[in-house]
């Protein structure tokens, strides 16, 4: 049996993961996110014994979140809606779960709309969006 | 408050409708897409298998649209002196892929003041091409006060 989810499994209302996920806001994930996309990290540079994430580190929670929706791979990240409320630092431990708000058929493309949240340790929110994938083959 | 917040030293700038964002740009190579699937865990094979991509939609690897997404957020943070990693916002769809070779060129324009949530914000409107070929279409939002980013 797949261990991806069928698209006709997928329901608008479902919650993935059932419990939030956990991502650690390493040194070692914001070196290599920076260290990727070119950045040099002029920001992020400790400062006063803190130092400051990248907001787009939401790159990578983002990632996790859309493994633990099992979507097949091949998909394509078609819109991509995100808003930022506050800084993050090195360090944090953020929380994310996602809901499916909308699927519809388009062009013979299946396609899949999640809300998401993105919270710190505290509970207030970093980050919260939408994410609008064309699903993978179904295998 | 997060202890971040406003810990950086920024020079305010002006903000008005019509003003040109900074042109950030980055030259796309295989070996980028594979660090920045490294970094993120982003395996896809559409972006890292290049013979399962042969087969795919654009018959060759693409870089992952969030990896554009983050040269976006990149230049919002050089115009803003930060700003965009604590109350910025996009809201874009990926119109084009990008391949190994391309050259992106990421930069906006602000084209509107707007209120959001009571706060005066910048909406720009983003460009973000690789060549003649849009890539991303799509606004961010900058909050802003007394008309400074």
């Amino acid at each position: 049996m797949s261990t991806y989810r069928r698209y006709d499994e997928v329901a608008v209302g479902d919650v993935y993961p059932a419990e939030p996920l956990t991502f650690d806001v390493s040194a070692e994930v914001v070196d290599g996110f920076l260290s990727a996309t070119g950045n040099d990290g002029l920001l992020y540079r400790e400062l006063g014994g803190t130092r400051r994430a990248p907001s787009m580190i939401a790159s990578a929670y983002l990632i996790d979140l859309l493994i633990a929706r099992r979507s097949p791979p091949g998909g394509i990240h078609a819109k991509q809606s995100i808003r930022f409320h506050r800084p993050i630092e090195v360090g944090e431990k953020l929380s994310i779960q996602g809901t499916v708000v909308e699927k519809y058929v388009r062009k013979e493309r299946s396609y899949v709309v999640s809300s998401f949240e993105a919270r710190g340790a505290d509970g207030t929110l970093v980050s919260s969006g939408h994410i609008t994938s064309i699903w993978g083959k179904d295998l | 408050m997060n202890p971040v917040a406003g810990a950086l030293s920024r020079e305010a700038t002006q903000v008005a409708v019509g003003d040109t964002l900074p042109m950030l740009t980055r030259s796309i190579t295989q070996d980028m897409i594979d660090a920045y699937a490294e970094a993120t865990g982003d395996f896809n094979p559409i972006h890292v298998d290049p013979e399962y991509s042969k087969s795919g939609p654009f018959g060759r690897t693409i870089a992952h649209g969030l990896m554009t997404l983050a040269f976006v957020a990149q230049m919002l943070n050089e115009w803003s002196d930060g700003r965009f990693d604590e109350s910025g916002e996009v809201d874009i769809a990926f119109v084009g892929p990008v391949f190994v070779g391309d050259t992106v060129e990421v930069t906006g324009s602000v084209d509107q003041i707007v209120d959001r949530d009571g706060i005066a914000s910048a909406r720009v409107k983003l460009t973000c091409r690789a060549g003649e070929r849009q890539i991303l279409a799509g606004h961010a939002l900058q909050p802003i006060e007394n008309g400074k980013s």
